[in-house]
């Protein structure tokens, strides 16, 4: 006689962090639902065994090669799969599911050669490294220069600080208050465990562990951005940005810090998570690109030029 | 069904499966290195053309006259123009013999008719279109007047038949026959006769919601149904294939009609016990209509016998073309109503383990069609009850789908996904997060499913992309000793859930961030 299994998992003390995964997760979308599914007679998922039908019953299909067979059938798949890329702001057509991964791998991994964060187009990547890591940006800004572009692009306006384009994207741009261009990246496990040992210290640690790539192996990525070089010798200058990198890095991430407790008081009425976190992630600036963004650049640059 | 028989007759679309044989020595050698290069530039029309539910009568209809077989090659060495002028002029003499008096005028009128139907069933590619602009349609319809023979009724028909089975412009200008073809269903006309009409009604209906809407207004599904019911094997089968047209929606009225005619259900039960597979493969795509369209259906067939007759077609034949509508007609059953799984697939009954080894034998198939909609039976069922769920694990459908679920199609792969992950989960009661059935979960991702679920994270479809973060979550949550986020990290879950971040859609990237940060947050990692 087949009981139910005494050791189902349950919520125990985590029941808050279970009701606050709820809300992340949200009982619309979030959770695996075992349920029936009917489907309609016209479907896309009949198809395949519609089109056999027809062509077991008209007996061409006994002229039909191997090779014939597998067109159609990846014509028939692809009917009903062609889409265009879900990546917010690209809209790039393609022809079937398979496709996909090598568009991903190929134009949305611009990866920063310093600090291996991942940008989905090089633009950003670019503005992500002159802010994090060029010491030339840095002294501009400490001049006054407003060098914070705008992240959309055809908007064209710079500010002066970090804050200040931010509250921009905000007010101008409808990006969410949660959003965070420059994310903390994800220490690796060494530093965890040091900067749980030593709370105390925590903004003055070297962060120079703070960027490593916390996997077992680089991921491929076929695009990487060489930080500007300024008429220094290159070694030197390599060098000096390192370190003046490193202190921009604390420097950001402590006015992140700031940024975090500010914005963490901020209450959000739109359906961002309610948790916020923002050092978590190894590397993706963006958490939200609106659809200012992607409109503005599909009407100037869709690669493919087919509509969306 | 293989048989000799069919050598000398021309090819043909018949849904007769002994005239297939005659395809592959082919009367000419022409003929088939013509269709061969024909099948080989699978252009986008010609995908669609081959996907019509419409039909070309090639041949005559069984127990024909012996008048009407004869030596017919297939002319298709016939210049395209050559061919639309013979037609024209065919059409021509259709007109002029309608108007002929005395003796021998029936005799000619019927030696046009054949003149006409030949050009029309021995062609490569019909000249249906010539046929129309010459105005053939309304001709023909005065040669099906009523008091008519039943040869001219019968040739007449066959030339409306295949102008049907043409384009859809084509296929509509059979508007102004359908009240006598369907009259001539009735069962003061041969059976010939009435066959050849439900052919052509059938190819009419397979046009689209629209001709059907008006094929059932006009009263075209209580005489097919009758003909449904017919000894004759043959009208049994033409009628089933153009029922399974004309019901097949997207309405359902149609279907809730037909099930409500006394003695339907008893003749499906009855063809899918003792019939041969040809009439059991139409009786079985009426069923899968039925069972799609109307609940009524559902409710009668599900308490009838037909689950296990489909269940056991499914298990004893090799023939594809009858194993796709019994697999479906039997998903769509599951699928559908509740009742199925739990008070007919009662888990210890033998048609429960009959079900299940059915499943699996498509499974294993090659096919892909078996494959992947035999998966999403299986879903169904495994959403059932919790001995529903222990059942199928126990067998050999888990590595069977966790196999899918790496290699095949991506349609494949979401069925199978649906299906492993529908094993894990308790049945739902009010329980939100669900409960995880751990025996199954840890069996399932030590099988390597872990990587295919990963996948499905990373592709360009939602729904499969919902599918994997989903069980990510079931694993992060229920794998024991807190090892999920772990063994999610080591397939690179991470970074195709952090892919998430600038997708567009906003509960896709609440989805995949919450899961990041909750479980690869500040606290991972340490030991």
């Amino acid at each position: 006689m087949p009981q139910k299994p005494e050791d189902a998992m349950e919520e125990e003390a985590e029941a808050e962090a279970a009701a606050a995964a709820a809300a992340v997760t949200g009982p619309v979308l979030g959770f695996w639902l075992a349920a029936r599914r009917r489907l309609v007679p016209d479907d896309a998922f009949f198809a395949a065994g519609d089109l056999e039908r027809e062509l077991l019953a008209k007996h061409v299909a006994l002229d039909l090669s191997e090779g014939d067979r597998n067109q159609l059938e990846k014509m028939e798949v692809a009917s009903t799969c062609t889409m265009f890329c879900p990546i917010a702001g690209c809209g790039a057509h393609l022809d079937c599911l398979e496709d996909f991964e090598d568009h991903y791998v190929t134009r949305h991994t611009a990866s920063c050669s310093v600090c291996s964060r991942v940008y989905p187009t090089s633009r950003l990547l670019s503005i992500h490294v002159s802010e994090a890591h060029d010491s030339y940006f840095q002294a501009k800004v400490a001049r006054g220069f407003p060098m914070y572009e705008c992240l959309v692009e055809e908007c064209g306006l710079k500010l002066k600080s970090y804050k200040s384009r931010q509250q921009h994207l905000i007010d101008k741009h409808q990006f969410p208050k949660s959003f965070e261009f420059f994310k903390k990246a994800r220490p690796s496990q060494r530093q965890r465990q040091k900067s749980h040992r030593q709370t105390a210290h925590k903004g003055e640690e070297t962060r120079d562990n703070s960027m490593d790539v916390d996997r077992k192996g680089a991921r491929a990525t076929n695009w990487r951005y060489r930080p500007k070089q300024h008429d220094h010798k290159e070694s030197k200058e390599s060098e000096c940005q390192q370190t003046q990198a490193k202190e921009n890095e604390m420097e950001v991430e402590q006015k992140i810090d700031e940024l975090t407790s500010a914005v963490s008081k901020l209450s959000t009425a739109d359906s961002t998570p309610t948790n916020v976190t923002f050092g978590h992630r190894r590397s993706r600036g963006l958490t939200f690109v609106p659809r200012s963004i992607r409109q503005n650049k599909q009407a100037s640059s869709d690669p493919s030029g087919i509509e969306k | 069904m293989a048989d000799g028989s069919a050598s000398t007759s021309p090819p043909s679309e018949y849904p007769h499966q002994h005239h297939r044989d005659a395809i592959k020595s082919p009367v000419h050698n022409t003929a088939a290195s013509r269709r061969r290069e024909q099948a080989i530039a699978i252009g986008k029309e010609r995908r669609e053309a081959l996907m019509r539910a419409k039909r070309v009568c090639r041949a005559p209809l069984s127990g024909s006259d012996e008048a009407m077989v004869e030596e017919g090659d297939m002319v298709i060495d016939e210049e395209r123009a050559d061919l639309e002028a013979r037609t024209a002029q065919a059409v021509e003499e259709l007109k002029s013999a309608l108007s002929s008096q005395g003796k021998g005028a029936q005799k000619r009128k019927i030696e046009v008719l054949r003149a006409l139907r030949r050009l029309l069933s021995q062609s490569e590619v019909p000249p249906v279109d010539a046929a129309i602009k010459a105005g053939a349609v309304p001709l023909l319809v005065q040669y099906l007047s009523f008091g008519s023979s039943d040869e001219q009724l019968l040739e007449a028909a066959w030339c409306l038949t295949n102008i049907a089975a043409g384009e859809p412009e084509e296929t509509k200008s059979l508007l102004p026959a359908l009240p006598l073809l369907i009259a001539h269903l009735g069962e003061k006309s041969s059976t010939l006769v009435a066959e050849q009409c439900a052919w052509a009604i059938g190819n009419v209906a397979g046009e689209g919601a629209e001709l059907r809407s008006k094929l059932l207004a006009q009263g075209a599904l209580w005489p097919l149904a009758r003909l449904m019911l017919s000894n004759k094997g043959s009208t049994a089968r033409t009628a089933s294939w153009a029922l399974s047209n004309l019901i097949k929606g997207p309405d359902s009225k149609a279907a809730n009609e037909l099930i409500g005619i006394e003695g339907i259900l008893n003749s499906i039960t009855r063809n899918l016990e003792k019939a041969d597979e040809e009439l059991a493969t139409e009786v079985a795509w009426v069923v899968v209509y039925l069972s799609a369209l109307s609940d009524k259906a559902i409710r009668l067939i599900a308490r009838s016998s037909v689950p296990q007759l489909l269940i056991g077609r499914l298990l004893a034949s090799e023939n594809l073309q009858l194993l796709i509508p019994v697999l479906r007609g039997l998903g769509n059953l599951v699928a559908g109503d509740g009742y199925m799984v739990d008070s007919v697939l009662i888990v210890g009954n033998s048609i429960t383990d009959q079900a299940l080894s059915s499943l699996i034998k498509c499974l294993k198939s090659d096919n892909r069609v078996l494959k992947k909609e035999a998966s999403w039976a299986m879903s169904n069922i495994a959403a059932g009850s919790f001995e529903h769920k222990k059942l199928i694990f126990s067998s050999e459908a888990t590595s069977l789908l966790i196999h899918l679920l790496m290699t095949a199609q991506f349609d494949i792969r979401r069925e199978a996904a649906y299906t492993l992950g529908n094993l894990c989960v308790v049945p739902a009661g009010s329980a939100n997060p669900p409960n995880i059935i751990v025996e199954h979960l840890v069996a399932i991702v030590n099988g390597g499913a872990l990587q295919g679920f990963v996948n499905l994270v990373r592709s360009a479809d939602i729904e499969s992309a919902r599918l994997g973060l989903q069980f990510l979550e079931l694993v992060m949550r229920g794998y024991p000793d807190g090892q999920g986020p772990k063994l999610v990290e080591r397939e690179d879950g991470i970074e195709a859930m952090e892919r998430f971040q600038f997708h567009e859609n906003e509960l896709m990237r609440n989805l995949a961030n919450g899961l990041v940060d909750k479980y690869f947050g500040e606290d991972y990692g340490l030991e």
